[in-house]
């Protein structure tokens, strides 16, 4: 019986120090201590050893009984100690708290948007015009010549019934400038459409802007400071822009448009193929032409244009190196714009 | 500053009535503030000619009156006046009149009835004349209008001039400005008195030591006046400008102040020692008493004007109390001078001063006007109280200040305004301002700048002056903006967007293309508007050969995707175009709004059970959108048959009577073509018929209700096939003004409830705009609330 008592007192020992809480501290006292307990039981059969260890095993089981209760009240005061420690700590508040949703614009969206209120703070005003174009808007009224390529099927997506899918936003430019007199200032953004396979640099859908600004005394001047004032804003203040002469039917002159690569600073890197340049958009001073076609007298009135790709610019922005990440929709990559 | 019209058109003709001439005079930057007609307040009162007095029988100290006021009997009137005798004209306030906030009625005086009031000047308001009536020398009809018949049916037009403009603080100055807004001629007062044998060098000796704080002073004299209350005429224009008669040397400075806007001041001569004036700053703790009694503690940078042993006055602020004018006074040195602004703005400030005179002087007063001003105060001194004006001006100016001469190119104006102005008219404005011109070139001229002008610095502020004779709004206006207005997209896809990302959605971005087959995998129908597709002719294969004309499938397609990279709970939204043939040649392209529910509605947390999201997560993201995009009011939803959702499971949403859309859960075994297998919930809108409604001008301000709100819950136990939206509505129309809300906030269903039934619990709103409303009256509603319901639907009150 005394080894019994013995190891019970054991058990107490190791399993009381280590409770954790109030209630499994009453479960742990019910069970030494309480009336079904095996002390209680024990004592109950005190009467079945003889009689002259009787005092004696009774006295040890007091003992035992008072240091299973002692060892309970030390845990007890430490245990609420700890809880007044917690309390004055108010919380544990390194636990999450309750997550509220977040998601994310799809980043060409994001870059889309930004690219829009850059422009309006420039003055600039937002059209949005029907992709399903009409081969005048998109090549004729354009001064695109009959035999240019651009018209040809492997590049130009066309419907039956002869309208076609607009591969640039200038139409809309068309049709506004139909509408309005000058001055204006505008620009045109969506999607486009061209012939392209899917490859890292190439979708056969994508977004293009396109600013438009006719007046009297406009100049290339004024191309290029609203150019430069975009890019510097889109990119970073010392991104420099460059042009080179170029052929488009609707501007005269031409030019491609660079801007010094955001990466490497002119230095030459992967990013540029090692020119220090990136290209960035056609743009060019609104052919005579095209301002007679709408109406406009061209001797009075001058204007420029210039159009970029929005996924170009995103993809320059983010460090995008494949565009057909624009369009896979996939979660991993979406999160990352939150 | 208060102009009274009828002064301003003796100086300057404007032949203007009084609305047209504030028009112009605020267009041309004298802004009017207020007009007030002083003569207005003389309704009903007219002059009478009093035809009889005798003496009241039962008053010592009344007389009555008989007064022909032009009708065919005079009336009847008690006046208690001691300058009352027969045939005078006097001013008669009739019943009805008002003087002040005193209406004049009927009344008996001691037993015997009066009609009327023979009035003061001070009742009248026009000067400050109270011993006894009025009396009018002029030859007046009886029974004219009293304020036709004295001028005074004047317009005091308020003006704010602006703190640069002085000049414009008197009305000389006003007459100049509005002589060069009509390209016409003012005229300033007829100066003419004789003088004296008197020298007045001989008189009075003045001395500037400080002449950088007053760098012109001039001295008159006026001897042997004497001093009374000023003419009625005088008195009227100073109260017609709010000043207050005193007597006539005060009134007379008073009267040139607001003549030419440049503060005097008149000092009694005997109190001047030795008979000199020394302006000089004030000793360090030099003490001196004000003439409105308070005493000052001076120092250095005070100046002063002072005769060989005391101060006189606070220069350019305030007299002292020793040197004034009183009744007594015989010989008047009236004071006129050039004061340095910014000192006296300092001192004014310093000992808070703020006088007519100071308020000037801190604004630059012009040191070239003093000689007319001093002998325009001669003139009046001489006319109101007599005596004899010495001979010539005292005028100590060490230092003449010179006008300014200022280049200017008409070029450079016409540039600035956009204006086509030629020379000569540049010329004829500069010199209608009394600038001085000499040409120098085709181009440009030598512009000198009166000293009254201390605002004209630049070229450029000369231009100023020339944009306001071109007029403000003959300037073309040269603008870009608000023709392409395209915000109204701009801004709702935006808020949409926007809110849904709130709600943890992530964007998605498809390109245009699309398959035939998705049509068939959605089951939509042949008939479906979605099936007049845009065709390619050189597609880049068959799965790409038309526009797509729904973001369904594609939005499916990223689902299955991301669900195969582990992602159990999501949600993805894309707004895009879709495409549609309308006839042979003509194309639609409206703006979508589709997106996805995909496993738990809420994010997870440690706290809480996660639950699957439900056909009314879906209903509640569409439900916030349209609100947020303004356009929750007309929309209805109704049970869905498109094939694509699982029955009973889905809703159409309508704007009015147009299907605009529609939410629920997706049918499994189209789940499963798209390689899908957890539950998907989708909403599908055209926002091409929301956008046109968008206006951000629809958010006014509504006043906050005064009247507490009522709040009443009712449960009722209708049969499970009424709709909520139904009952809602029948509540609703027992009283729409009153019933504010009704929010749905328990369903159930179970053991103590009917077969083929359910219980709804509902709190309702009641609150009315125009008073508090009872617990009677809302009881009554309550009522009629339950008896519609139970005896139009059947719908019973559920017994606790
Ligand atoms: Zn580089």
């Amino acid at each position: 019986m005394k080894e019994q008592i013995q190891e019970i007192l054991e058990e107490a020992r190791r399993s009381i120090p280590s409770c954790e809480s109030d209630k499994n501290l009453e479960e742990l006292r019910i069970k030494y201590l309480g009336k079904k307990s095996s002390l209680s039981g024990l004592l109950s059969k005190i009467g079945t050893i003889p009689k002259e260890k009787r005092p004696q095993m009774g006295a040890f089981l007091n003992i035992v009984k008072k240091e299973i209760a002692q060892l309970i009240e030390q845990k007890k005061l430490e245990l609420h100690e700890k809880a007044d420690a917690l309390k004055t700590l108010g919380l544990d508040v390194t636990m999450p708290g309750r997550p509220l949703p977040i998601g994310a614009k799809h980043p060409l969206y994001q870059i889309w948007e930004e690219i829009e209120d850059i422009f309006i703070s420039l003055g600039f005003e937002v059209a949005e015009g029907p992709e399903i174009e009409s081969e005048y808007y998109n090549f004729d009224a354009l001064n695109t010549p009959s035999w240019h390529p651009a018209r040809n099927p492997q590049d130009t997506f066309y419907l039956k019934g002869g309208m076609l899918l607009r591969t640039q936003t200038s139409p809309m430019q068309i049709r506004v400038m139909e509408q309005f007199k000058p001055p204006l200032k505008i620009i045109s953004t969506g999607r486009c459409y061209r012939v392209d396979k899917m490859d890292p640099s190439h979708l056969p859908v994508f977004h293009q802007v396109e600013a438009l600004m006719v007046d009297e005394g406009v100049t290339m001047s004024d191309l290029k400071g609203s150019l430069d004032s975009f890019v510097k804003r889109i990119f970073s203040a010392d991104t420099r822009s460059r042009f080179r002469p170029h052929f488009f039917p609707f501007t005269e002159p031409s030019a491609e448009i660079d801007i010094l690569c955001i990466n490497c600073k002119g230095e030459g890197c992967k990013l540029c193929k090692n020119s220090g340049w990136l290209e960035m958009g056609g743009a060019g001073m609104v052919d005579p032409t095209v301002l007679e076609e709408v109406g406009y007298d061209s001797e009075k009135y001058t204007g420029y244009a210039f159009g970029l790709g929005i996924e170009r610019i995103a993809m320059l922005r983010y460090g995008i190196s494949d565009i057909r990440k624009l369009v896979t929709n996939d979660l991993r990559i979406l999160k990352q714009f939150q | 500053m208060k102009i009274s019209y009828n002064w301003l058109n003796k100086l300057v003709p404007t032949h203007l009535d009084i609305d047209e001439f504030c028009e112009k005079l605020t267009m041309f930057g004298l802004e009017v503030e207020e007009v007030v007609q002083p003569g207005k307040k003389l309704d009903n009162i007219v002059i009478g000619k009093v035809v009889s007095v005798e003496k009241h029988p039962n008053a010592d100290k009344l007389s009555l009156c008989k007064v022909d006021v032009g009708k065919s009997e005079p009336l009847s009137i008690i006046c208690g006046a001691p300058n009352v005798v027969k045939d005078i004209l006097v001013p008669v306030a009739m019943i009805g009149a008002k003087l002040g906030d005193f209406e004049i009625k009927k009344a008996k005086l001691r037993g015997v009835e009066s009609f009327g009031m023979i009035c003061s000047e001070k009742e009248l308001g026009v000067s400050d004349e109270h011993s006894g009536i009025m009396i009018i020398k002029q030859d007046i009809e009886p029974g004219t209008p009293f304020a036709d018949a004295m001028g005074i049916n004047d317009h005091i037009i308020e003006v704010e001039v602006t703190p640069n403009r002085p000049d414009l603080l008197g009305m000389i100055g006003v007459a100049r400005e509005v002589a060069v807004m009509l390209n016409t001629e003012y005229e300033h007062p007829e100066i003419a008195f004789e003088e004296s044998e008197v020298k007045t060098k001989d008189e009075i000796l003045v001395i500037i030591e400080d002449a950088e704080k007053c760098p012109r002073y001039c001295a008159r004299m006026v001897k042997g006046i004497t001093v009374q209350p000023s003419p009625a005429w005088m008195q009227r224009k100073l109260v017609a400008s709010g000043l207050r008669p005193i007597n006539n040397i005060v009134d007379v400075t008073n009267y040139v102040l607001l003549e030419y806007g440049q503060p005097l001041h008149a000092f009694d001569y005997t109190k001047i020692k030795d008979k000199t004036i020394v302006v000089r700053t004030a000793k360090d703790k030099e003490k001196m008493m004000l003439l409105d009694d308070t005493e000052l503690k001076l120092h250095s940078e005070n100046l002063l004007i002072a005769d060989t042993e005391h101060p006189l006055a606070l220069a350019g602020i305030m007299g002292g109390l020793d040197s004034s004018i009183n009744d007594n006074t015989k010989d008047v040195v009236i004071e006129c001078a050039y004061f340095d602004p910014k000192n006296i703005r300092a001192s004014a400030l310093e000992y808070g001063l703020q006088t007519d005179s100071s308020y000037r002087f801190e604004r630059g007063m012009d040191p070239n006007g003093l000689i007319e001003v001093i002998d325009r105060a001669a003139q009046l001194i001489q006319l109101t109280g007599g005596g004899e004006i010495s001979s010539g001006v005292v005028d100590c100016y060490p230092q003449k200040i010179e006008p300014k001469v200022l280049p200017l190119r008409v070029s450079r104006t016409n540039s600035i305004l956009n204006a086509k102005m030629s020379a000569d008219e540049v010329e004829n404005y500069l010199n209608n301002f009394e600038f001085g011109t000499k040409k120098t070139s085709e181009d440009t001229y030598k512009v000198m700048i009166p000293t009254f002008r201390p605002d004209i610095e630049r070229e450029i502020d000369i231009i100023e002056e020339l944009a306001r004779c071109y007029g403000y709004n003959n300037v073309e206006s040269h603008f870009w903006i608000n023709r392409i207005d395209n915000r109204q997209k701009r801004t709702v896809v935006r808020l949409a967007k926007n809110h849904l990302i709130s709600l943890g959605f992530y964007e998605v971005n498809n390109m245009s293309f699309a398959s035939p087959d998705d049509l068939d995998t959605l089951k939509i129908p042949e008939n479906d508007f979605r099936r007049n597709v845009v065709e390619l002719t050189n597609p880049m294969g068959e799965q790409f050969s038309i526009m797509r004309s729904t973001l369904i499938p594609d939005i499916l397609k990223n689902v299955a995707l991301n669900l195969s990279y582990k992602f159990e709970n999501f949600k993805l939204f894309e707004l895009n175009r879709i495409y549609l043939k309308e006839r042979e040649d003509t194309f639609a392209e409206p703006t979508y709004l589709t997106g996805v529910i995909v496993g738990e509605f809420d994010p997870f947390y440690w706290k809480e059970k996660q639950r699957a999201a439900s056909f009314y997560d879906v209903k509640g993201v569409v439900e916030s959108v349209l609100s947020k995009i303004h356009c929750s009011k007309n929309i209805t939803y109704k049970v869905s048959h498109q094939p694509y959702y699982e029955k009973d499971s889905a809703a159409d949403i309508f704007l009015d009577e147009k299907k605009i859309g529609s939410c629920g859960i997706v049918k499994d075994d189209v789940l499963k073509s798209f390689e899908i297998e957890a539950p998907v919930l989708l909403f599908d809108i055209d926002l091409s018929n929301i956008i046109p409604l968008y206006n951000e001008k629809d958010i006014r301000f509504r006043e906050i209700v005064k009247y507490p709100p009522v709040l009443r819950d009712i449960a009722v136990i209708a049969p499970s096939d009424i709709e909520v939206g139904m009952i809602e509505q029948v509540i609703k129309s027992v009283e729409p003004s009153i019933i504010k809300d009704i929010q749905l906030f328990d369903v159930y269903t179970g053991r103590q409830i009917k077969q083929g039934c359910r219980s709804l619990a509902f709190n309702i709103t009641f609150q009315s705009e125009i008073s508090t409303l009872t617990d009677r009256y809302v009881d009554k509603l309550f009522d009629n609330i339950v008896k519609k319901l139970l005896h139009e639907h059947q719908i019973e009150l559920r017994q606790k």
